[in-house]
């Protein structure tokens, strides 16, 4: 525990109340008139008296079925009746107290004060560590800690439960433990003292942001402990965009001077004397074009090996300047304009689909099933003809994959749309040739069933999330994975890449989030601050932020560069979000999930904080210039605290406006490269 | 807290014949038993997760069991939710049982095998355009979306278009997209609407038609475009000038591939539909009264237009084809209608339908219409003999549909029509219409129409 040491109380006379003031008071005296040996004798003196044992406490600590249980009745009754400034900040210690607590009762096997002591007090942790009490419910037996993930990530070595505390908060709780340290202050202290960290952090008591866990707050889940965490949120990044090859760039603007010309002689504009848009070429110079010397907190090229670059490649290249003049835009101050969003209903499923994806140029859609087929469709209805002529005998608009012997649970499209990848149970991934509709590659390396798989940015590599608690990277052309990434401490259950292919990111069921340098195969970020299981992940095409959803039901925004989180955005129900996705400008984030909505959120204005006003009034209109972008939201919403608990959902100001459907729960949400929305989901019968 | 109390421990370690347990250990393993499931189920539940379902399943618990290195439970793979009975012992007594089927052995055998379940399809609609939830059958209303509001306060659902535009409750409804317009955007609407409008400038009329068909960045005026043509359509119905320029704007939006017209199409049709078969188009004056009329021409387009806007959008819109040929039909069959209303309606079923509504629609009314319509017309002289022959070389041009390119065929030698086809063919279609046929077919064609009679 840093910056306290356990005060040496005196506690002698007979009336034990008395005795400590006049303790004190001589205390003091001594100490004003700089007689120090005096002080030190008679603290010397009094701890050995405390050495022989007063009855009152040893008692409490002789007996410790019951001790934790009334310690921490103690403690809560003080929270609960402290000044309702300090309240927030010390009521989040009763969660670490009471996990803390009834690990140690198990480990003792004191089995009925453990189950005592969890029936008691387990249900006021249950609006926000739900998941978590859950997880501690089973553990009756010393043997369970051991087999535990909570418990193990609670208790591993140097792994501190850290709680940031106002100078003000932190002294009241010192004092009342130096109070309280016969009837129980003295275990409360214990677990303070061996498993939480408490941070001094600057600011008055009312100008906290109170969130359920806030900043660099709650267990840290990391293997080198806190102090690496520091440094590793710390590290540089280089989140620009990949640099492009200097022939590359030459080869694309002569195809873009072509497309112009050609442009040109079409629309006969000289006739009116006048340009309506800028040409392919000026887009592509000034919005998308990076070479690589401009480029200092971009990846070299060599981070990021790449095979060479093709005619198709060009093509693409073209076809994406083309998109980007062409997008419908969704910026403005303070509300960006809202996009247009094709739903996608998928019938006859019998609860059988468990993952859809778009292609990047929204021209496929692959749905992977329970029953271990991956079927692919072609949108725009044309049959999909096979390179292989005898299997075009009854081509149609749909075709099956079959290979996987387990449930497919994620599909992705490489970017150029030629090829698939499919994660399953079967703990292999499998890529599939859109050409032949036959599968090339098995890759089997992970141990367990694969969550999620990714295609990067540029095609080539790809990445896999597993139950193992593994993420890997791999290349196409290999069969082994070329990275794995190690640290969650549970599944991690969903993947994606930074735009650049240079970073990796991971969300997991140990409730972080985490960034990989590709290269080095290490963690570069952690996101904490998810009270439950990480259910999507996606970063911004502008390389700066990142989005997260859980199974807490909210999405959190992060600064990359500062590894800090900027918002937290609630609005979505007491139900899973299943898919996040950016606009091309990064401006409007889109999340889908079971409460059958489709939702849109401001990204860059609005605070992440809950609307006060009551009823229906509140509106929409985010970026209230409350609060700047960046400074880690720190805003007053005192008051908002009180609608906690309720059932109902407080959407936060920046959530821009949400779409319904009948009957059918959203798994997959996807910006084209012009900025339309794509949905997808299975109908409920 | 423990599911599993030490009683049912006890006796099920009786069932499998152990008799003596210490209460000590019956407690411990009832501990380690309760741990053990809710382990089991934890790890199930991820793969519910995975699977996007809020039902656990059997086959999560087997995949579950796999992790976790255990045997799974076999037989007990089911799709649907496992239910239980409870039947009662005694008071207070249940005990619980998996609710089976029972099954005839020799029913199941000789019942016919079951239907092939349909395959997985989806379907697409539109939840949200630019920000606002069209009222459409697939997107809940605003009730339906009302009750789950109630749940997620502050959350600003978006306003369907009919609901927010009669809602009382709410007067102060803010349209949740503010179009801002540019003052460019502004210009060049203005700009081109004058010179579209403007008879003198040829050029200049081209140069904006040209933008408009070629332009990417003109998505945000399209409604008030969609707007203009419907009001121009409207206002000008005597002049011929317009409603030709409002059809070739209509093209030019269509052939723009940058446009997404298609939520604007529904609005799109009244005009050309107007253009099409519409009773009084362009004044009497404007012609000298022994030519064809102008507005023979003008429908000529609408139904190429028509013919466009169907086979780009038929794929996508079930119900558009099957509208648009009922309203044709509907004028074409109608009597009182005057000429030029069934030679648009002839035209546009023709170009919308192809050849199966030539044989189906077209070729068992002909007759019918040759009396009803042009007979004794033509007598009448001038403006009335040129609307039908107009009316008799268009049933012509749509009856060689039947056969294409084969009429084409000049080299094949040329036979005389027999007589009794020629009786069998004026009977069918009337005599007008059969000398038609053979001027512009010969006698492959009256061949045609023959199969297509005989074919009925």
């Amino acid at each position: 525990m840093s910056g306290y040491a356990p005060a040496q109380k005196p506690a002698g006379g007979e009336n034990p109340v008395s005795g400590a003031q006049l303790n004190q008071i001589v205390i003091e005296y001594l100490n004003k008139k700089g007689y120090s040996r005096t002080e030190a004798m008679l603290r010397l003196e009094s701890t050995s008296l405390d050495a022989e044992g007063r009855p009152i406490k040893s008692r409490l600590e002789d007996d410790p079925e019951t001790m934790y249980e009334k310690a921490y009745s103690l403690l809560k009754d003080w929270v609960d009746n402290s000044m309702n400034i300090y309240q927030p900040q010390l009521r989040k210690l009763l969660f670490p107290i009471f996990v803390y607590s009834y690990i140690d009762l198990v480990k003792g096997a004191y089995v009925d004060g453990a189950k005592n002591f969890f029936e008691l007090h387990s249900q006021e942790h249950m609006s926000i560590h739900g998941h978590d009490i859950q997880a501690l419910q089973s553990v009756t037996l010393p043997a369970h800690i051991e087999e535990n993930e909570l418990c193990q990530t609670f208790l591993k070595k140097g792994n501190k439960y850290r709680i940031n505390l106002t100078k003000a908060a932190k002294d009241l709780l010192l004092f009342w433990i130096e109070d309280n340290e016969a009837i129980g202050g003295s275990v409360i202290n214990k677990v303070v003292n061996e498993h939480v960290t408490l941070n001094v952090i600057q600011g008055k008591s009312t100008n906290i942001e109170i969130t359920d866990v806030g900043d660099n707050e709650g267990i840290i889940g990391h293997i080198s402990g806190s102090s690496d965490l520091a440094i590793s949120n710390t590290v540089r990044l280089k989140l620009g965009a990949l640099p492009m090859d200097k022939e590359y760039i030459a080869e694309i603007e002569d195809e873009l001077r072509a497309e112009d010309m050609k442009q040109r002689d079409d629309t006969r504009m000289e006739d009116l004397g006048v340009t309506t848009q800028p040409s392919l070429l000026d887009e592509f110079q000034q919005r998308i074009k990076r070479e690589e010397s401009e480029s200092e907190d971009a990846p070299m090229r060599d981070d990021v090996p790449l095979p060479p670059y093709t005619g198709l490649d060009i093509a693409r290249e073209v076809q994406m300047v083309k998109d980007n003049r062409a997008k419908f835009k969704l910026e403005g101050v303070p509300t960006p304009a809202l996009p247009s969003i094709a739903m996608y209903t998928f019938h006859h499923t019998h609860n059988g689909l468990n993952t859809v994806e778009f292609s990047r140029d929204g021209r496929y859609v692959a749905g992977g099933f329970a029953e271990s087929y991956v079927r692919i469709w072609d949108l725009t209805g044309k049959p999909l003809i096979s390179a292989i002529a005898q299997e075009n005998t009854h081509a149609a608009s749909s075709r099956r994959l079959i290979g996987h012997s387990g449930p497919v649970y994620s599909c992705s499209f490489s970017p150029d749309s030629r090829s698939l990848l499919t994660a399953s149970e079967d703990k292999s991934v499998r890529l599939w040739s859109l050409e032949t509709y036959t599968n090339l590659v098995v890759y089997k390396g992970h141990n367990a069933p694969v969550w999620d798989v990714a295609f990067g940015p540029y095609g080539h590599y790809f990445a896999t999330a597993s139950y193992d608690g593994t993420a890997r990277l791999w290349s196409v052309e290999q069969i082994y994975p070329l990275r794995s990434f190690v640290g969650h401490q549970s599944d991690v259950d969903c993947v994606t890449f930074h735009p650049n292919s240079a970073y990796v990111f991971t969300g997991s069921s140990d409730k972080t989030a985490r960034m990989w340098d590709i290269q080095r195969g290490a963690s570069v970020r952690l996101f904490t601050g998810h009270t439950a299981p990480i259910t999507a992940i996606a970063a911004s095409p502008d390389g700066k932020y990142l989005a997260t959803a859980a199974e807490d039901h909210t999405i959190l925004l992060w600064d990359l560069a500062a590894g800090k989180r900027i918002k937290t955005m609630r609005g979505h129900g007491k139900t899973s979000i299943w898919s996040l996705a950016f606009s091309q400008e990064s401006s409007i984030l889109v999340s889908g999930g079971a409460d059958l909505s489709v939702r849109v959120w401001n990204v860059k204005g609005g605070s992440g904080n809950p609307i006060v006003t009551e009823g229906e009034g509140a509106q929409a209109n985010g970026g209230d210039g409350g609060s700047k972008l960046g400074d880690s939201g720190t805003v007053n919403s005192v008051g908002a605290r009180s609608r906690k608990g309720g059932e109902k959902v407080v959407a936060t100001p920046d959530h821009l406006a949400v779409y319904y459907t009948k009957r059918t729960p959203i798994y997959k949400v996807h910006f084209t490269p012009r900025n339309l929305v794509m949905a997808a989901g299975a109908f409920l019968p | 807290m423990a599911t599993w109390s030490a009683q049912t421990i006890q006796d099920i370690a009786d069932s499998v014949g152990i008799q003596q347990l210490s209460p000590a250990i019956t407690k411990d393993l009832s501990q380690d038993v309760d741990f053990r499931y809710r382990q089991i189920i934890g790890e199930s539940i991820k793969f519910m997760r995975h699977g996007k379902r809020n039902t656990l399943t059997t086959q999560d618990i087997s995949h579950a069991l796999r992790v976790l290195d255990v045997e799974p439970m076999y037989g007990y793979e089911t799709t649907r939710p496992v239910k239980y009975g409870a039947a009662s012992l005694g008071p207070g007594q249940p005990v619980y049982y998996l609710e089976e089927e029972e099954v005839d052995f020799e029913k199941l055998i000789n019942a016919p095998l079951p239907k092939v379940p349909r395959e997985v399809s989806f379907t697409a609609h539109w939840m949200a355009i630019e920000g606002v939830q069209p009222a459409i059958p697939q997107n809940p209303t605003q009730a339906d979306a009302g009750v789950r509001d109630s749940a997620t306060k502050g959350a600003t659902t978006a306003n369907s278009i009919s609901a927010s535009a009669g809602n009382q409750e709410r007067p102060s409804v803010k349209p949740l997209v503010k179009h801002i317009l540019s003052k460019e955007l502004q210009l060049y609407f203005e700009k081109v609407t004058n010179s579209l409008l403007d008879p003198s400038n040829d050029n200049l009329r081209q140069a904006a038609l040209t933008s408009l068909r070629n332009d990417s960045g003109l998505h945000q005026l399209l409604p008030y475009f969609v707007q203009f043509v419907s009001e121009k359509v409207t206002h000008n119905l005597k002049n011929l000038f317009v409603l030709e320029q409002v059809l070739e704007v209509i093209h030019s939006l269509l052939e723009n591939p940058d446009l997404f017209i298609e939520p604007y199409v529904a609005s799109l049709i009244p005009p050309i539909l107007t253009c099409l078969v519409g009773k009084r188009l362009g004044s009497s004056n404007d012609n000298d009264g022994t030519a064809l009329p102008g507005h023979f021409s003008l429908r000529d387009k609408a139904a190429a237009i028509l013919n466009l806007v169907t086979a780009k959008f038929a794929d996508s819109s079930h119900t558009l084809k099957p509208r648009l040929m009922r309203t044709c039909l509907r004028n074409f069959l109608s009597n009182d209608a005057p000429v030029g209303t069934h030679y648009g309606a002839l035209l546009a079923l023709a170009a919308i339908g192809g050849k199966e509504a030539v044989r189906v629609l077209i070729m068992p009314n002909l007759k019918s219409f040759e009396q009803n319509v042009l007979d004794g017309k033509s007598e009448e002289g001038g403006e009335k003999a040129a609307e039908v022959k107009a009316c008799y070389e268009a049933v012509g041009k749509v009856v060689r549909i039947l056969s294409e390119e084969k009429v084409k065929n000049e080299d094949e030698m040329e036979e005389e029509v027999s007589d009794a086809d020629r009786t069998e063919l004026e009977n069918f279609v009337g005599p007008g219409c059969a000398q038609e046929i053979q001027r512009v077919g010969g006698v492959q064609l009256v061949r045609k129409v023959l199969e297509v009679k005989n074919g009925k």
